[in-house]
């Protein structure tokens, strides 16, 4: 799903019980007493434009998916000889710069299910493509602390969480990746099918083949994809809006985020919270209202970033059942369960190590500016050199 | 206070013993001595564990001797159950095993899990304390983090070294150097958040009235008494991994933590930090509830 979103800071809590309060009076170390709000019927707080946008942004993808199928072949010779992706690793890297490029990952994610179905790319590379996808997604959390170190922020606050994310992401996804070569090879999970997506393509025939008859019409096919890529960014754009905002004043449990929880608790809630936002950074800016500082507990942070990852192919998942394609189906189910296996071994039978190898890398990249530089120049060599492999 | 001092007659037990003289000395009710044996039979060994204890605690000034017969950890907590004790002691007595560990779990970890007082686990070399680490995260429940003392939603008991001293600071004998920690273990949970604080020591945490500054100021003053030389400190980084640390930086006699919370849903939710140190510090710990 989307992933360059700056998060948006509430005002801290200390900040808001600044604010005039209208007169009301206040007891002796509470702060100033905030105003009385009616309170609200069930049906008063529904946000008819947000679940206007949801309706919207849901129409925009299954738009886009199926103007990037009809427009995938066209993009054949581009993508096998131009960029000369022939190879997982090929795809690998392609995915990732991809993601860099357009600064999010699920769109990546949905165009490799729509070059597979197309037959530009086999399963293996599909598989690749959406693994390189996500890698390069993680980059934009610590692209935007990038920019706040250039205006003068401190380093190891502004890239803490981009650092974590990419690391965890990385060090889960490698040997995820290699298990999932195993299983695509094998078949084991090809027999895993969602057999109730029959109403959701009816549906998609009725409201979408008209419009994607009038852009072929016009465009040539490559040019076709190019549009569905643009959509799809534009969906994403516009479901992010229909997350609800959380506010420490809104939600009463600033002070949950204090506390330390068992990694498992952390896992399934990433996993929960990245199911409904879809994006691991619209997930990780969640956390920052949670707490009246924007503060957020190294122990907490990373299993929660595990189950994130787990959860964000929720929207790749949908865009293979649009797609009509069981086999693109299976593909992401692999990257899902294998990055899930994968997470649970770690956090089962080594997590603490786990933990400490990380953030000792995040502590070591951020302490200097020369291991900064190494490690932002190895995040751009690597997929470039996988690509040229 | 009374304390409840137990004995298995086991090496590691001298540790104990002399850990428990040092406490005891200052108690001022009678100190139990208790040791449990697994059936009648073994009560006359029960009764030499007893009798050479005694020798060990020759200038405590009142001691009572008990034996009880069953489970060791199930037997002390009855027995800090029923004799309304202010303390237990007990020595780290971990199965051998792995096996054993899984099958019947460590009888320290048992009793202060499930004592209804404060527990100290003697290990290392357990000599007399007059250096303390006391570790407090400035909660004992969630509501009492975030908000004010003074307000009424503060519905959970004191912070720990409120407790601490309520419950323990005649123990104290004057001569203590006690430090504080507090560690932070937050990052931003985003690029743009200003993150000062998470670089800041005790003294500007103070300034800024943080929540963690106003920890400090309240615990100083608690602390504030003749003899007791306290100091405050900040450690960046994991909770557990940062008490270690400074446990093994300060060569302290005693760390000083507070038990896992009790309510159903934190003890589900909630890492049992308490548990995590109990298991790997390396010298005597004394946990609070």
């Amino acid at each position: 799903m989307q992933e360059p979103r700056e998060p948006k800071m509430k005002a801290p809590i200390a900040a808001q019980q600044r604010l005039p309060t209208n007169g009301a009076q206040s007891l002796p170390g509470e702060g100033p007493a905030r105003p009385v709000r009616p309170k609200l019927a069930l049906w008063q707080k529904v946000n008819l434009r947000k679940i206007g946008l949801f309706v919207v942004s849901l129409y925009l993808f299954i738009l886009a998916i199926t103007l990037m199928k009809d427009g995938a072949r066209g993009l054949a010779p581009f993508v096998r000889n131009l960029f000369s992706v022939n190879s997982p690793a090929n795809a690998l890297g392609f995915g990732w710069l991809s993601a860099y490029t357009i600064m999010s990952g699920s769109p990546v994610a949905a165009a490799s299910l729509t070059f597979f179905d197309a037959g530009v790319m086999n399963k293996l590379e599909t598989f690749a493509m959406i693994n390189g996808s996500r890698l390069g997604a993680s980059f934009i959390v610590l692209f935007i602390g990038f920019l706040y170190v250039l205006r003068g922020r401190n380093k190891a606050t502004s890239l803490s969480m981009g650092l974590l994310s990419l690391t965890v992401t990385a060090i889960i996804h490698l040997p995820a990746f290699f298990l999932g070569l195993w299983l695509l090879h094998a078949g084991t999970l090809d027999a895993v099918q969602l057999s109730s997506g029959a109403l959701l393509t009816s549906l998609t025939d009725l409201a979408i083949e008209p419009i994607v008859n009038v852009v072929t019409g016009l465009l040539p096919i490559w040019a076709v994809f190019l549009v569905g890529l643009g959509v799809s960014m534009v969906s994403f754009n516009l479901f992010d809006r229909c997350l609800p905002q959380a506010t420490l004043k809104d939600s009463q449990v600033g002070w949950m985020s204090r506390l330390v929880y068992r990694p498992w608790v952390m896992f399934i809630v990433g996993c929960l919270i990245t199911m409904i936002s879809m994006s691991v950074s619209v997930s990780l800016s969640i956390l920052v209202p949670l707490s009246a500082r924007g503060f957020v507990r190294r122990e907490n942070v990373i299993p929660y970033i595990m189950g994130a990852n787990i959860t964000t192919f929720i929207d790749t998942l949908l865009a293979a059942v649009l797609l009509k394609n069981t086999d693109a189906f299976t593909v992401v189910l692999v990257v899902m369960v294998t990055v899930a296996v994968i997470s649970m071994i770690v956090l089962a039978l080594f997590y603490n190590r786990f933990q400490r190898a990380v953030l000792t890398f995040v502590e070591w990249v951020t302490t200097r500016n020369r291991n900064l530089a190494f490690f932002m120049i190895g995040i751009f060599l690597v997929p470039i050199f996988l690509m040229l492999v | 206070m009374r304390i409840l001092l137990t004995t298995h007659g086991m090496p590691h037990d001298e540790v104990t013993l002399r850990l428990g003289a040092h406490v005891a000395r200052n108690a001022g009710e009678p100190t139990t001595v208790l040791t449990v044996a697994e059936d009648e039979a073994h009560r006359a060994h029960a009764d030499e564990i007893l009798k050479h204890a005694c020798e060990l605690l020759a200038d405590v000034p009142s001691i009572q001797t008990k034996v009880r017969i069953g489970h060791a950890a199930r037997e002390i907590i009855s027995e800090s159950e029923e004799g309304h004790y202010g303390l237990v002691i007990v020595g780290e007595r971990t199965p051998p095993n792995l096996l054993a560990r899984f099958l019947s779990g460590s009888t320290s970890v048992r009793v202060v899990e499930h004592a209804p007082c404060p527990v100290i686990v003697a290990k290392g070399k357990g000599g007399p304390i007059g250096h303390i680490l006391l570790c407090d995260s400035g909660a004992e429940g969630p509501l009492a983090e975030l908000v004010p003392p003074s307000t009424e939603t503060r519905k959970t008991g004191p912070a720990l070294l409120a407790r601490f001293t309520a419950q323990l600071a005649d123990l104290l004998q004057g001569e203590e150097g006690i430090t504080v920690l507090h560690v932070m273990s937050q990052i931003s949970a985003g690029p743009g958040v200003r993150g000062k604080q998470l670089r800041a020591d005790f003294e500007e945490l103070i300034e800024e009235r943080t929540p963690e500054g106003e920890l400090f100021k309240q615990d100083l003053l608690l602390l504030e008494r003749p003899g007791v030389r306290v100091r405050p400190k900040v450690r960046h980084g994991l909770v557990v991994d940062e008490i270690l640390k400074e446990a093994q930086a300060g060569d302290y006699d005693l760390v000083v933590i507070g038990a896992h919370r009790g309510a159903s849903w934190q003890r589900i939710l909630l890492d049992d930090l308490a548990h995590k140190l109990l298991i790997e510090l390396d010298r005597p710990v004394l946990v609070v509830r």
